[in-house]
């Protein structure tokens, strides 16, 4: 079906995961002094990429992002696995990634508009 | 407002604000008491300290995420000895002219103004950062109206 917006459902779900990815990163922000704990990450783009490049769109939506522990960071002395300023650098990746979307996901709704007032 | 899913990372950065604050506010309190050779409790002044705990799978963090940031669990006495310095001259000093002081250190105290303070303006900057992305999705609405 043509009518709908090219790709809407690509870039919806690239929004839904950059707002969990978002609070996910809020969430280790939130417990960078909390002894023990353990960072956590959305685990989405690697798994997507995989199923889109061998089965096509519609399989790759049916994947969902995942929330995982993160592996890469040594625990500190009270075990929190935190890295604020990779949170941030993250944060900072994830809000252009987030906009990039959403700027394109706008340019397709305003073509479309045209495209139906014939402005 | 407060445990509507839509703001849920809102609610995650302002448990995280919160608790730093008191953080802050405990260590400031620390300071202040640094020399305080009487309490209520008797003795001198005992150095307090916050513990957190993360929340998870409750309803505060959204529905689907289950993330709800940091919680306080308490705010507990820090039970190492008190400091004792020769002064003969100090109205609690003993027959032998030792003062017991507070526990507490100013290196200490120090440290862990700045890790709040830095941990406090990470919460800020997540929030800031919601509010952006919120911005722009309203941008889409806006953009369908005109």
């Amino acid at each position: 079906m043509s009518l709908t917006i090219p790709q809407a459902e690509l870039l919806t779900r690239l929004l839904d995961v950059a707002s969990l990815r978002h609070q996910v990163i809020s969430h280790n922000l939130a417990n960078v002094n909390t002894p023990g704990y353990r960072q956590l990450e959305v685990s989405f783009e690697d798994a997507f990429t995989q199923v889109l490049g061998k089965q096509g769109e519609a399989s790759a939506l049916r994947i969902r992002p995942r929330i995982v522990e993160g592996r890469d960071n040594p625990p500190r002395q009270d075990g929190n696995t935190v890295d604020l300023d990779k949170e941030i650098g993250n944060l900072n990746k994830n809000a252009i990634l987030f906009s990039t979307a959403m700027q394109m996901l706008m340019s397709r709704v305003n073509m479309m508009r045209s495209a139906i007032t014939g402005r | 407002m407060h445990g509507n899913p839509l703001f849920a990372a809102a609610d995650i950065s302002a448990s995280g604000l919160a608790a730093e604050r008191l953080r802050l506010e405990i260590t400031a309190n620390n300071i202040a008491n640094a020399f305080s050779t009487r309490s209520a409790s008797g003795g001198p002044y005992r150095r307090q300290d916050v513990v957190f705990s993360a929340v998870l799978n409750q309803r505060l963090g959204g529905i689907r995420s289950g993330l709800g940031g940091v919680q306080v669990a308490g705010i507990v006495e820090d039970m190492s000895e008190f400091h004792r310095v020769h002064n003969p001259g100090h109205p609690d000093a003993d027959k032998d002219g030792y003062v017991t002081m507070p526990n507490v250190d100013l290196p200490v105290e120090m440290v862990n103004m700045i890790t709040a303070s830095r941990a406090y303006e990470a919460n800020l900057r997540a929030m800031q950062f919601f509010r952006q992305m919120t911005e722009q999705s309203y941008g889409l609405l806006r953009n369908q109206g005109g």
